[in-house]
């Protein structure tokens, strides 16, 4: 144990290369997931089947298939660019959850009441006007809870950027194991260090789910206040 | 509060051509009619909503739409709100067309938005935006739409509300109110951009009886001070009779007949108008 | 370096044996996890506190930590046990495993889903509890399990590649061979990665028909 811990500097730059990565996957997950989803529900026919092609065509492979064919074979394409390990791997898992987060925003924006759509078209709102104002303020209730399980996923993603050189906790912790020889330390370390990323990840999640406007509405509606309730005579 | 018989002769009778059922509208280019629906069929589907409809409705007119569920009504007015396109036929909105330009071709968004302005709806399910307060209700199209400084919208909007009675809501949410003031709050949310059409969509059909009142209170309001074309669907037979200068009949896609409260009521021509009035009157 | 037919054509051998071994890993670590899953969400719901603990950390294991770690874990620290197990049973396994504690959330939802009026109807036909568990609860529930198990499934198949890492020949593993042997990528990476892709279409299929059929 002790002979592990001495390797604590290094750990701990591991450790913050993971987080980094990982800040920066969901950050960008989330951007392309709202971008694509959008997509997804365009009203153009020829839109929404080509943003699904494009999702099945980049999560049908699998991150750590398409994270080689990046890194190693797409340099070999003329005029394709040798990416970084850390930039091959930022962009490859970002995209993979940019697919995955498309299919919650779709099923979110879908779940807010069609109502909502209408009585934003009489008040006379453009559609993107609509959309950024009223749809996706509520449909981020439902998004955000899904969206964080998945960013949870996202974190253990990180572990195979390793393959490529990427200097994360796990490519540091193979390093020491292969020093020490204390390979069950060094895993149960691991474990334990991906699991608590993971919680502090649903953590802030579930922060962010108390600052959705839906959800504050709905809390006040709950709460005894200063309101009469309903059905009091005005 | 006016009574109902002071409201009903206190407008002037419809001319006669604009109630017959398929009578023949004049073609004028200068806004006659407030709303006018010109051979409009609708299909969802296979399945026929409308049927060669014809229907115009004057500037300031209060006109009921009354007839079994399904037989169209509601798609009359999300076609008028350019919720739905027709399937065939054309709608003008003081004389201008919600569907084409004057070249035939269909209207880009930024033209059927500035016709569309003209007209306000208030929905059945009543539609307030849940994650705003009233008052971010009442505010969000007159920032957006009409680009007022929040500070006039706000102004404003609390004028609404006293209007409606519910000046003391201003920060409570949607899920806060009861239905009967939620609809308040929507019709005040329509009212506030001062369109010239107001659509009501069954207004009161998702309320409990006891707060229906609160509501066509409002309306009839409403109805009663400003000059606003309005065209309603309802179930309620006894408002419709008080507030409208003229009911039509709806059955299966068509207007069957049409004309002052006072006839459709007391002497309804049609077989079928006069088996749905018994159908609702008795229920 | 541009792309390379015959080459192409070369490997195209070596890479369905990597075909054969990915379907032979999904199938078995899916069965393992269908069933596992099942059997843990009856243990989570019918049992003690003991039972319920135990689901809920194997749960928070799978959740919590990646597939990858386990997979070294398993296949460095047994040896160290003195328990040797070739690399396909422990990829198999540990595939499986974590997958069935997510199957088990997918059977615990659908059983929550059901009607209490459904089980008050069995109470009153005197049904045992035996007989309202085997022919009433565990069937529907595994039908309305159906679509979100085979999205965990497809899931599965897609992790199949990680198992390449402790030496699975598996179509990831296979392509990575080739490319090291001849220091040429982009051929086996690229047909990998199309084979990968062909390989989601049955998913695919079977998951719109299901959608057909009850949406």
């Amino acid at each position: 144990m002790e002979a592990v811990l001495e390797y604590w500097p290094v750990l701990i730059q591991g450790l913050w290369v993971t987080v980094w990565v990982s800040s920066c996957i969901i950050l960008g997950a989330a951007l392309g997931a709202i971008m694509l989803g959008v997509l997804r529900v365009s009203r153009t026919g020829v839109i929404r089947v080509l943003s699904m092609v494009f999702i099945e065509c980049i999560r049908g492979p699998s991150a750590l298939v398409l994270l080689f064919w990046v890194f190693y074979a797409l340099p070999l394409l003329p005029g394709m660019p040798q990416l970084s390990p850390l930039a091959a791997a930022i962009l490859v898992l970002a995209l993979d959850g940019a697919v995955y987060g498309a299919e919650i925003v779709r099923a979110g924006i879908e779940a807010v009441n069609r109502g909502q759509a209408d009585a934003c078209h009489a008040l006379g709102l453009s559609r993107f006007q609509s959309f950024t104002k009223v749809v996706l303020p509520q449909a981020l209730s439902q998004i955000v809870p899904a969206f964080g399980s998945l960013a949870r996923g996202m974190i253990k993603w990180t572990s195979i950027v390793s393959f490529i050189g990427v200097q994360d906790i796990l490519y540091v912790a193979n390093n020491v194991r292969a020093q020490t020889f204390e390979t069950t330390i060094v895993f149960c370390l691991l474990a334990v260090l991906y699991w608590i990323l993971t919680v502090l990840c649903g953590l802030v999640f579930r922060e962010l789910e108390q600052v959705l406007p839906l959800n504050r509405a709905l809390r006040a509606a709950r709460a005894p206040s200063a309101y009469a309730p309903a059905g009091a005579a005005q | 509060m006016l009574s109902a018989a002071e409201f009903s002769h206190s407008r002037p009778f419809v001319p006669e051509a604009a109630t017959e059922a398929h009578g023949v509208a004049p073609k004028s280019k200068h806004a006659k009619w407030a709303i006018e629906f010109e051979r409009i069929s609708k299909f969802f589907g296979a399945h026929r909503v409308l049927v060669d409809l014809d229907l115009q409705v004057q500037p300031g007119e209060k006109v009921t739409l009354i007839g079994p569920s399904g037989s169209g009504k509601t798609t009359v007015l999300r076609l008028a709100m350019t919720l739905e396109k027709p399937t065939g036929g054309d709608i003008r909105i003081f004389g201008e067309s919600i569907l084409f330009d004057s070249a035939g071709k269909p209207l880009s968004t930024s033209q059927e938005a500035r016709i569309r302005r003209r007209c306000g709806m208030v929905f059945q399910q009543f539609n307030l935006f849940p994650h705003l307060t009233v008052l971010q209700n009442l505010v969000l199209a007159p920032t957006t739409v009409l680009r007022q400084s929040k500070e006039q919208a706000e102004n404003t909007a609390l004028e609404y509300l006293r209007m409606v009675g519910l000046e003391g809501k201003v920060h409570a949410y949607p899920a806060q109110l009861s239905g009967g003031q939620q609809q308040r709050i929507a019709i005040a949310r329509a009212l506030i951009l001062k369109p010239e059409i107001l659509l009501l969509d069954e207004i009161t059909s998702a309320l409990d009886p006891e707060l229906a009142g609160e509501v066509l209170d409002v309306v009839r309001g409403v109805a009663h001070e400003t000059k606003v074309t309005l065209l309603i669907v309802t179930h309620e037979m006894r408002f419709a009779r008080e507030v409208s200068d003229r009911i039509a009949v709806f059955d299966a896609g068509r207007i069957i007949e049409q004309g002052s409260p006072d006839k459709i009521f007391s002497y309804p021509e049609c077989d079928r108008t006069r088996a749905f009035l018994q159908s609702v009157l008795n229920h | 370096m541009t792309w390379d037919w015959s080459y192409a054509v070369e490997i195209v051998p070596n890479l369905m044996v990597g075909v054969w071994y990915t379907i032979l890993v999904t199938l078995a670590s899916s069965a393992i996890a269908l069933i596992g899953g099942l059997l843990l969400a009856i243990l989570e719901i019918a049992s003690t506190r003991l039972g319920r603990t135990f689901v809920r950390f194997w749960l928070e294991l799978a959740r919590g930590v990646p597939i990858l770690i386990l997979l070294y874990f398993t296949f460095y620290v047994l040896p160290q046990l003195g328990i040797t197990i070739p690399a396909i049973p422990i990829g198999i396994g540990v595939l499986g495993v974590v997958y069935a504690a997510y199957c088990s959330e997918v059977y615990r939802g659908s059983l929550i889903t059901i009607p209490t009026e459904l089980r008050d109807a069995c109470v009153a036909l005197n049904l045992s509890q035996y007989v309202t568990w085997q022919r009433v609860l565990v069937p529907l529930m595994i039908k309305r399990a159906v679509p979100a198990l085979l999205n965990y499934v497809l899931g599965l198949f897609r992790e199949t590649a990680m198992l390449f890492a402790i030496g699975v020949p598996v179509l990831m593993g296979e392509a990575q061979v080739a490319g090291n042997e001849s220091f040429r990528f982009l051929e086996p990476f690229t047909l990998a990665g199309i084979i990968y892709m062909a390989m989601n279409l049955p998913f695919l299929y079977l998951l719109s028909r299901y959608k057909d059929k009850h949406a």
